[in-house]
């Protein structure tokens, strides 16, 4: 992330900066508040400027987070966050990128697109709030959805395999993926300001309950099965990261997988950088000499 | 009597250097400030097989490729079959053909090249010799050709040297040594070809580029400074040109994962700040629908440059058609504005895309640019002198705006002060939901009326500065012709020829579809007794959509026929001809 000034002695954003006077329109319980209450504490403590910074999502309950923070933001069509986000950071890389949405958002209509920019290395944070259902259209199953459940959509339980998406944004090529869980505000702060920070495609992936068509249960399984990774774990391997992957009875939250690799812009400005030498103030009329007969 | 106009036409296969050859031509023409007009085409295999190369030369202006040939070159038989009717020669022709070829050439059968001046060439034996191999026979050909009918053989040499000049040592030379070979062939042939010989007096030398490409330099022109891409035949080359030339121009370009992330990422580029573009053909655009629909909710400008080819689906995706209007018209659901802009040929591709980053930035509406592949692939003499065009940027809120900010704002025009990311007050979020002045989600159905209206009203303004269109031909005629992009060269073309043969007819050209000019086409009607709408699709989009738009008069013609060819001038003639015989008729059983 760029444009990240020094912290003064006083903050000059404190979280509540960052809170725009919307109200949302999520559920009472919706883990979503927790996911945007981080995402608040997250920018004070990197001091990200808001007219600086760019939110950008798809469509789901939890798309709607752009409209909630103090900063320019983007609620775009379902599936599209990181098309959107993409053409941001690349048109205008100074600006602190920060893409959020749905498992069904990112993973299904979308998923195509978190492949890419994972691949690309990308440099902005991803925010995937999983809350294993499609909230926003009344609980529909989801690819997130275990196999098995019962849900608007698959009267007779859900007949396919869910996915795990950290284990596909290592697998696509993200730099930094974590998992994290919007009861826990701490840690979850903690793997935003890291996430921001990284320097690439940082995918974090919050378990976020939907009360109303996952139940008042979800909260608590969920944080029931919460665990931490074992001290000294060695985040730079994919084969340690792989067995925690597609957990079931339990779920591990924290920095699964990072590795410093040049991001997309990286790359690009090194081209640009040397593309424009001997090109300075190139006009019109000098590329129009490409198409003069050459001799 | 020596010529002023030539076509020549050359077929071969995918190793006879038939474009090479053609380019050369062409560039030489260029030099010697010739007009030029060059058309390929190809068989559907991705390396080799049979392709054609078709060149106008002439010291005229020009408008369109012409249908007939004066002189075609055959390497192979078996290949001129394969482009059965889109190359004619002319009934006196001259037809240079391998000597060795194995078709017999009694069995070769051109009708319509009746009294045609037929040349047996050893153009295999003639670079062998000269050369040491077969793959010169191009630059042997080329030798005849400048000898033969007066192509600027010095500047065919030059081209020859520019070619080979920098390639190992006896290269060059082994090359010049075919072009002197071919050029004493055809000294010693003494067959009088002077009626084909082209006499030009040398001028000031000419650009040479394709539509594509003009598009490709008017968005550097326009400031442009990201793209986003996905390929597609026929439209690749504006991707090609940029990923070279924008990153010089400090630009940044990216070729995305689909069409849809195409034209999201320039949604977002242009939010962030940055005049933004992506090009395509048919099936993206039809991807790109619910993104359109975006960038005209949000109120994003951005340019998208459709070349278009045959369609639905992937049909014919190396020739030309007209047949994605009513997708760029109407495409995406729900009530959404946008402007649709028509280029008519290389030169216009030009201003049609200065003009769309104009459009998109006043309005904040995405803007269509409907080229064709018939403009986009053909590549022709432009004056650089013509490629100037005024440039407007985006016009960012003031401190009063920003003192209260509201994105979109209701003004008199439906424009709203736009700011982007990185100006301090100027925070907002938009969305694809219907919104209130300051963005917020409203979905009250008077807020959803408003708000349309204010979308909209940015058409009238559209309509008002930009009337674009052509009106060929003299103010009041029998036949009006209303046609677009690619089709007005050869009906251009036409018109001089039925205008030197007395026939009374004009034509209207509109550069932008949406929305239309009309006014001047109003005007236009009362000017003609008979309107002819010609197209290029199978059902007349234009007619159909100017249906919706105004009341066509009575007895009013449509010519709709499938792409796959571009209209030609012969047939734009017998329209306009048997139009003109029915009216007759009619009006010898009245009276």
């Amino acid at each position: 992330m760029s444009s990240v000034v020094e912290t003064p002695a006083l903050p000059r954003f404190q979280p509540g900066d960052y809170k725009s006077d919307l109200k949302p329109v999520w559920c009472a319980g919706c883990g979503d508040f927790g996911v945007v209450s981080a995402m608040y504490r997250a920018m004070a403590e990197l001091q990200l400027e808001p007219w600086n910074t760019v939110v950008v999502s798809g469509i789901g309950c939890s798309s709607r987070l752009p409209g909630y923070v103090e900063a320019y933001g983007f609620n775009s069509v379902h599936g599209r966050a990181l098309p959107i986000a993409t053409g941001i950071k690349v048109a205008k890389p100074e600006l602190n990128v920060v893409a959020v949405g749905g498992d069904g958002d990112g993973l299904a209509i979308g998923g195509n697109h978190f492949l890419h920019a994972s691949r690309r290395n990308l440099d902005i944070c991803y925010v995937l709030m999983d809350n294993e259902i499609y909230g926003l259209t009344k609980g529909q199953a989801a690819p997130t959805t275990p196999t098995g459940d019962k849900t608007k959509s698959t009267y007779f339980g859900n007949p396919e395999p869910s996915v795990d998406p950290c284990e596909l944004a290592m697998s696509f090529g993200a730099t930094w993926v974590a998992r994290g869980f919007s009861g826990d505000m701490k840690s979850l702060v903690d793997l935003m300001v890291a996430g921001m920070s990284h320097h690439g495609f940082a995918f974090l992936n919050v378990m976020s309950p939907c009360v109303t068509w996952r139940g008042d249960d979800q909260f608590k399984v969920m944080k029931a099965k919460l665990r931490t990774l074992p001290e000294g774990y060695d985040r730079s391997s994919r084969a340690a990261a792989f067995p925690y992957m597609r957990e079931k009875e339990i779920l591990t939250t924290g920095v699964l997988y990072e590795v410093h690799e040049p991001s997309l812009l990286d790359r690009l400005e090194g081209q640009r950088t040397k593309a424009m030498q001997g090109y300075e103030g190139l006009t019109t009329e000098q590329v129009l000499k490409v198409f003069n007969p050459p001799f | 009597m020596p010529t002023r106009d030539l076509t020549l036409a050359m077929i071969g296969s995918g190793g006879d250097g038939v474009v090479t050859m053609g380019e050369m031509m062409a560039q030489a023409g260029a030099r010697d400030g010739l007009n030029v007009i060059k058309v390929e085409a190809y068989g559907p295999q991705i390396r080799g097989g049979e392709s054609s190369c078709t060149l106008r030369m002439s010291a005229e202006p020009i408008s369109a490729q012409g249908d007939a040939v004066d002189v075609l070159v055959v390497f192979n038989w078996a290949d001129f079959t394969r482009f059965k009717g889109e190359v004619v020669p002319k009934a006196d022709a001259v037809i240079l053909y391998e000597a060795a070829d194995p078709t017999p050439i009694s069995e070769v059968v051109i009708p319509a090249a009746g009294k045609a001046t037929w040349i047996p060439v050893p153009f295999i034996e003639l670079a062998t010799k000269a050369t040491g191999t077969k793959a010169a026979k191009n630059i042997v050909t080329l030798g005849i050709l400048a000898e033969l009918f007066g192509i600027p053989p010095e500047s065919v040499r030059k081209a020859v040297e520019f070619k080979f000049g920098k390639k190992k040592a006896g290269v060059l030379e082994a090359n010049l040594k075919g072009f002197t070979a071919g050029r004493e062939f055809a000294q010693a042939l003494g067959i009088d070809v002077s009626a084909r010989r082209l006499e030009y007096t040398v001028s000031d030398s000419k650009l040479v580029m394709t539509g594509n490409e003009a598009c490709a330099v008017a968005a550097l022109h326009a400031g442009c400074r990201f793209f986003a891409g996905y390929p597609i035949t026929p439209s690749s080359e504006v991707l090609h040109f940029l990923s070279e030339w924008l990153p010089r121009a400090g630009g940044r370009i990216i070729q995305t994962e689909d069409e849809l992330s195409a034209l999201g990422a320039i949604i977002g580029g242009s939010f962030a700040g940055v005049k933004s573009m992506t090009s395509t053909s048919g099936p993206g655009l039809s991807l790109m629908a619910e993104m359109l629909g975006l960038a005209s909710m949000a109120e994003v400008p951005t340019v998208i440059l459709d070349v278009q080819r045959g369609g639905p689906s992937t049909g014919l995706p190396t020739k030309s058609e007209q047949s994605d209007l009513y997708l760029a018209v109407f495409g995406s659901h729900g009530d959404m504005p946008r402007i649709v802009l028509a280029p008519t040929d290389v030169e216009d591709c030009f201003h049609a895309t200065v003009d769309a980053f104009n459009i998109a930035e006043e309005t904040q509406l995405p803007v269509i640019i409907l080229s064709d592949q018939a403009v986009g692939q053909s590549r022709r003499t432009v004056e650089k002198a013509n490629l100037v065009h005024e440039v407007i940027d985006r016009r960012t809120p003031n401190a009063d705006e920003l003192a209260d900010y509201k994105r979109y704002a209701q003004t008199p025009t439906g424009v709203s002060p736009m700011s982007v990311p990185g100006t301090k007050g100027g925070i907002y979020q938009t969305n694809g939901l219907e919104h209130d002045e300051t963005a917020r989600p409203a979905s009250s159905h008077v807020m959803h009326e408003k708000m349309s209206r204010k979308r909209f009203k940015k058409l009238d303004f559209v309509e008002e500065k930009y009337p674009l269109f052509v009106h060929l031909g003299p103010e009041k005629a029998d036949v009006g012709i209303v046609c677009w992009g690619s089709s007005k060269g050869p009906v251009e073309e036409a018109m001089r020829e039925l205008a030197a043969g007395g026939v009374s007819v004009s034509a209207f050209v509109p550069r932008i579809i949406m929305p239309f000019p009309k006014k001047a086409f109003v005007e236009y009607m009362a000017s003609v007794k008979t309107l002819v709408f010609l197209e290029v699709n199978f059902v007349g989009q234009l007619y159909h959509y100017l249906r919706t738009i105004v009341d066509l008069p009575a007895g009013t013609r449509v010519f709709a026929r499938s792409g796959g060819m571009n209209l030609s001038v012969t047939e734009v003639k017998s329209r306009v001809e048997s139009v003109l015989s029915e009216a007759g008729a009619r009006e010898e059983v009245t009276a």
